[in-house]
């Protein structure tokens, strides 16, 4: 054996917080190695889905159907899985994990360099007090350690640096970020933006607010609006580690990468009470090696950190590192979705629309903003868009030879959708914890997951379904059709929790900073932090918080106390 | 060898007696296009690979751009019953295949392949009807499924989308563009044409 490397800061996990921390610690001076337990992929000659066209697939877009039942039972629900995309989702039959089975939760991963950055929904909404002051207000969960006003300017910070667009509207539960300018809403968006706002005060609908660029940012080009960015964007329009804060790292000289590198459990030395370093398995050759920092972030997600943290036990933690207050793997939340409606929006015949946009609308949450509702904690969101119908209209009105043909050219009626993104209350029994009966093929136990909706999230639904209904007819909406798609806990990939911030050691795994209350050079960034939900999509709130622990990070270690 | 005796080998190796139609198009004396180039059915037997170009072809023919025949939708149907489907679904589109052919001519006393287009298209009407509205009804009901769908249904449906994700129906029927390079929310349709693939 060689002797061991030392490194200043060991980040696992190489997705949307791993890539940040890399960017900020190497940036600050540390040596720092990235470990990711997935293959290598490289920026833009890795994105072979990128550019085809339906014909140039194989199964022309409807899949290798067989192959998903067998392999990607899972995986193959998800939006962006397809042949476009399969090479960036794990197979399920190699990363198995265990549910109850009446309580299905759908973990959807991506292991590879960059990890689910390549293949996110690139939505970026900032949290508020609104959000920050929930579980103080209602008593589920506990109070955050942090206030919008504590992560504001890092907020600022990331935005500047990732590039998103959107349109600043002033509305105080959904704060105004530093944007590039926004995309295009077309005319029947346009319409209802204008309609909702007139027939209910307080309810804005404004373009989606996302991580792609719409002018040259930082040596990234702008979007060329190819659509579908989940297949990989070889001119880094879209935010991912891979795209914006890898390359920034590896520019420092301090970023040593390893992929494949299996993380089985943090080391935690008794005597110095610190974690000293990794324990790695080889995902290929299983050899296990171990690798030491005088700092740790875990990035690997927010059930894979908590994973490898329950999987670290020692006579001071038998339960999971840094697990005295016994929260950790409780509490996971995910967010509550697919509930909504969808409308014909009649008048606007004669207009269509040029290119493909990868956004849509956002209408930023309006229940339990001034005044409580009767029926449920928290709020919701919708996310949406219209569009005009395609040629797959055809299949469901009758007709035949020239006239169908001829019909088919023009594209069919306008459509509005409104699909709700609901609050999760976070709730003990919600939790997740390791089958050591069952081994995963690196020795590793695999994850227990037990998570189910609350009635409070079947509420949120109904009321989602019912408000969206009540919207697309105020603004002119005919044949409204409303839906509740049964989407289980996991499926909204915002999975949150299992290893919550707050005030007290007794109640939370984490500090206002991110930091182990038990052991202060271990941090956990990702996910696993959240101490609630909000309605918001979470990703750049991650990033905001990633980079505000790391700032707190090297300071400690510049100020001796790390 | 001379092209009769073709013909009589080719019926004999078929196990049965050709349509004229049919004969020609497996000999290649039709101009009617039967897969590309090398392309031969790995599922569909020869007859039922014509009975499929010929039924999606009526669905969507040529006019002034190809049609579902010159596409290759038959070649996309048998891709889906070779490697997409399990057993059973291709066991069930080809008994529906088969019940096709037997109600048509239980109906009209002629194989399908030997109607007049009018004729045949009087056979497809009623079964488009049917399948329309057994979608409007899923589609009401919530559903993005037919239950148990009937042959025509799934042969309409397999013609729309191997059509229009066809080179042919996306950039010559349709337009598409690869990288749109901008985006613009409201356009008159008149400018923009067509509908976007």
């Amino acid at each position: 054996m060689s002797s061991p490397v030392t490194y200043d800061a060991i980040v696992v996990g190489s997705g949307i917080t791993g890539g940040w921390a890399a960017k900020e610690l190497t940036e600050n001076g540390l040596e720092t190695l990235l470990l990711e337990r997935g293959r290598p992929v490289e920026h833009g000659k890795d994105y072979v889905g990128e550019h085809k066209t339906d014909w140039e697939l194989p199964y022309r877009g409807w899949g290798d159907r067989q192959l998903y039942e067998k392999d990607y039972q899972v995986q193959s629900h998800c939006y962006a899985f397809g042949e476009d995309t399969r090479h960036f989702f794990v197979k399920d039959t190699e990363h198995p994990y265990q549910h109850d089975s009446d309580k299905p939760f759908r973990w959807i991963r991506g292991y590879h360099l960059g990890g689910r950055s390549l293949m996110w929904a690139r939505q970026c909404y900032r949290w508020s007090d609104l959000d920050f002051e929930a579980n103080a207000r209602d008593g589920f969960g506990v109070d955050w350690p942090i206030r919008y006003a504590d992560l504001a300017p890092w907020y600022h910070y990331v935005e500047s640096f990732i590039g998103v667009s959107g349109q600043a509207e002033g509305i105080p539960q959904l704060p105004d970020g530093r944007f590039l300018p926004p995309m295009e809403m077309n005319c029947v968006e346009h319409a209802v933006r204008e309609r909702i706002g007139a027939a209910f005060s307080g309810r804005v609908m404004t373009i989606g607010r996302t991580a792609v660029l719409t002018q040259p940012h930082r040596g990234r080009a702008a979007c060329h609006y190819c659509g579908p960015c989940h297949r990989g964007c070889s001119s880094g329009s879209y935010f991912s580690s891979l795209s914006s804060t890898l390359p920034a790292a590896v520019a420092t000289g301090k970023l040593t990468v390893r992929t494949h590198s299996i993380v089985q459990s943090v080391l935690y030395d008794e005597e110095k009470d610190r974690a000293v370093g990794v324990r790695v398995i080889d995902a290929v050759s299983k050899e296990a090696v171990e690798l030491y920092a005088r700092v740790i972030f875990l990035c690997a997600s927010t059930l894979g950190s908590t994973q490898i943290l329950l999987n670290s036990t020692s006579p001071r933690f038998p339960d999971g590192l840094a697990n005295s207050s016994g929260a950790l793997g409780h509490y996971l939340m995910d967010h509550t979705f697919q509930a909504g409606a969808t409308a014909e929006m009649p008048g606007f015949e004669d207009q269509y629309y040029h290119g493909y946009r990868p956004n849509g609308t956002y209408l930023a949450r309006f229940r339990n903003v001034d005044e409580p509702h009767p029926d449920f904690l928290r709020g919701y969101a919708f996310q949406g868009g219209a569009w005009r119908e395609g040629w797959w209209r055809g299949a469901r009105e009758p007709g035949l030879g020239a006239e169908l043909k001829q019909a088919l050219r023009e594209p069919g009626p306008w459509m509005m959708n409104l699909g709700g993104f609901g609050e999760c209350l976070p709730r003990y029994e919600n939790y997740v914890e390791l089958d050591h009966e069952n081994p995963d093929a690196w020795g590793i136990p695999q994850l227990e997951v037990h998570c189910t909706w609350s009635d409070n999230e079947d509420r949120i639904r109904q009321d989602a379904r019912e408000t969206a209904a009540e919207m697309l007819e105020a603004a002119g909406g005919r044949d409204i059709l409303t839906y509740d798609r049964g989407a289980p806990p996991g499926f909204c990939i915002h999975e949150m929790g299992t290893a919550r911030m707050g005030r007290d050691p007794e109640t939370s795994v984490l500090n206002g900073w991110n930091q182990a209350h038990d052991v202060p050079n271990l941090f956990v960034t990702d996910g696993a932090a959240m101490a609630s939900t909000a309605c918001q999509n979470p990703s750049v709130t991650y990033m905001a918080l990633t980079a505000r622990a790391c700032g707190h990070a090297v300071a400690e270690m510049k100020r001796g106390n790390l | 060898m001379t092209r009769r005796d073709v013909l009589q080998g080719v019926a004999v190796l078929l196990g049965g007696v050709l349509s004229s139609s049919v004969a020609g198009a497996i000999l290649g004396c039709s101009p009617r296009r039967v897969g590309s180039a090398g392309w031969r059915p790995r599922t569909l037997t020869p007859e039922q690979n014509e009975l499929v170009a010929t039924i999606a072809e009526l669905i969507l023919p040529a006019t002034d751009t190809p049609g579902a025949r010159e596409a290759g939708v038959n070649e996309f149907v048998d891709l889906l019953l070779t490697d997409w489907l399990d057993a059973q679904g291709r066991d069930g589109f080809l008994t529906g295949l088969a019940g096709f052919e037997s109600a048509c001519q239980a109906g009209t006393g002629r194989p399908f392949l030997e109607l007049s287009h009018d004729e045949q298209m009087t056979v497809l009407v009623p079964l488009d009807e049917e399948a329309a509205e057994l979608r409007q009804a899923a589609r009401a009901a919530g559903l993005t499924e037919v239950d148990d769908p009937p042959f025509f249904l799934t042969m309409k449906e397999w013609t729309l989308a191997g059509y229009y994700t066809s080179e042919i129906g996306m950039t010559q029927e349709l337009q598409h563009l690869r990288i749109s390079g901008s985006y613009a929310g409201c356009r008159p349709l008149a400018e923009v044409g067509r509908s976007w693939a």
